[in-house]
């Protein structure tokens, strides 16, 4: 699978993400007299391949990067100032720039990183590969792959926004889905709902999963024809609970993200279902949400809920 | 005479019980009868189960003309206080039962859906959009 290709794609669904929603602002900056040698020790304790130059008033009007320390190095210019060795033509992003030209860029130049400055040019952050990811799971709380990844992903036992390997059985709560049984449906979210007040959480956070868990069990009764599983595991800092099913799989999980849009039949319409909430009721209520799909091989849902007071970084 | 307008939000909190609205809307207590006393804060009404999930506060009364068992469990998984199932509607014996176990406060009203809901508005009740806190 083409990076490329996948960066395009994520492009394109999260258009109004801008530069200044994904940057991280905690950015280091040099001044041009500081010494080069200055420079290089500061991208070994930071772990970071460039740094922007700024003048006095913070524009932005350089970039010293690990080439150039090289190049200062092989000619014995590391104690000259910073301007000296800088790169002067930056290639930087504005504040508002959408993420589809920040995209654009990265395939272009191949920089690990680009400043992000403002109107006056004055440095407002800066942006890296991982800060276009981690941005649009920050925004939209949800990932959709849709490659081929997939097929490996779905028969493994890892966390698709962790990473982390999960074991079925350490489950803190795992309940059979009977999709044959419509009148059922929801008995598995009531029970974990139970279990974790049980449990003594967070009653927000109990009822959130209960909610959410409610909605991918209905899922799995309405539309998967197959058989179904809750399971829950619970840390310290936050409860995750997958929805996995063996059946037909979502055939276009854009249109199944959109409110409204549903494929249930009439009957279960009647039953006062198929409003197509389900999924964008799953993203209200979760704090992290990625479903993967395969028709005709079933689908997965995996849900993150954070424990109160906890600000945990994604990756 | 006093309008529901002019009415503040908190005294209305603080005025109506469950009991107050089964005599307002003639209702007939299935299930739940523990409830009778408790205050109702806010109204709402919906049919799709999705939407109770995705707009309802926990603690809400919500007017409905859906009747299969599922819409307990939408209600309980929501936390909502009660559910008033309106224009008489026959109910499953499944669902009744279903809201007797879990002790679930469980009305029907012989009222239409937009009377009941006049009637509850007329009275000061308001919906989660127009709650001031």
């Amino acid at each position: 699978m083409n990076d490329s290709i996948s960066l395009a794609k994520y492009a394109s669904l999260f258009q109004d993400i801008k530069a200044g929603d994904i940057m991280k602002t905690n950015v280091v900056v040099l001044p041009a007299d500081k010494k080069i040698s200055h420079a290089k020790e500061m991208m070994k304790i930071k772990k970071i391949s460039g740094i922007p130059v700024v003048d006095e008033n913070k524009k932005l009007i350089g970039i010293i990067s690990t080439e150039d320390i090289i190049n200062a190095l092989e000619f014995n210019r590391i104690n000259e100032p910073i301007r000296n060795m800088m790169t002067r033509n930056v290639i930087r992003f504005h504040v508002n720039d959408p993420l589809v030209e920040i995209v654009e860029k990265f395939e272009t130049y191949k920089f690990g990183r680009f400043p992000v400055v403002d109107d006056d040019n004055r440095i407002r952050g800066i942006i890296s590969r991982e800060d276009i990811m981690h941005g649009i799971l920050e925004k939209f709380n949800l990932i959709y792959i849709h490659d081929t990844k997939r097929s490996l992903t779905l028969n493994t036992e890892y966390s698709f926004i962790t990473g982390e390997r999960l074991k079925m059985e350490e489950a803190a709560f795992t309940y059979e889905i009977d999709s044959n049984d419509i009148n059922a449906a929801g008995t598995g979210a009531a029970l974990l709902k139970k279990y974790l007040a049980g449990k003594k959480f967070d009653a927000e956070i109990t009822r959130r999963v209960g909610i959410a868990t409610y909605e991918a069990e209905t899922n799995v009764v309405i539309h998967s024809k197959g058989r179904g599983h809750i399971h829950c595991f619970i840390d310290e800092d936050r409860i995750m609970v997958r929805v996995v099913d063996d059946g037909v799989g979502i055939e276009d999980l854009d249109k199944a993200m959109k409110e409204g849009y549903s494929t249930a039949p009439d009957y279960v319409r009647e039953l006062g279902f198929g409003a197509g909430m389900g999924i964008p009721n799953m993203k209200r209520f979760s704090d992290k949400l990625v479903i993967l799909s395969e028709k005709n091989v079933g689908t997965q849902v995996e849900m993150i809920f954070y424990l109160p007071s906890q600000t945990i970084p994604l990756m | 005479m006093q309008t529901a307008r002019k009415i503040n939000d908190s005294e209305v909190a603080m005025a109506f019980t469950v009991k107050d609205i089964i005599q307002a809307l003639n209702g007939e207590v299935l299930s739940g009868e523990d409830k009778i006393d408790t205050v109702v804060k806010f109204v709402g009404a919906a049919d799709m189960m999705s939407d109770i999930l995705a707009m309802a506060k926990p603690g809400q009364l919500v007017l409905t003309g859906y009747t299969y068992p599922q819409v307990i469990r939408t209600a309980m998984v929501t936390e909502l206080l009660g559910l008033i199932v309106v224009r008489g509607k026959n109910i499953p014996p499944e669902t009744i039962e279903l809201a007797r176990q879990n002790s679930f406060l469980l009305i029907r009203t012989k009222q239409y859906m937009y009377a009941s809901c006049g009637k509850l508005y007329m009275m000061g009740l308001r919906g989660i959009d127009e709650r001031q806190y």
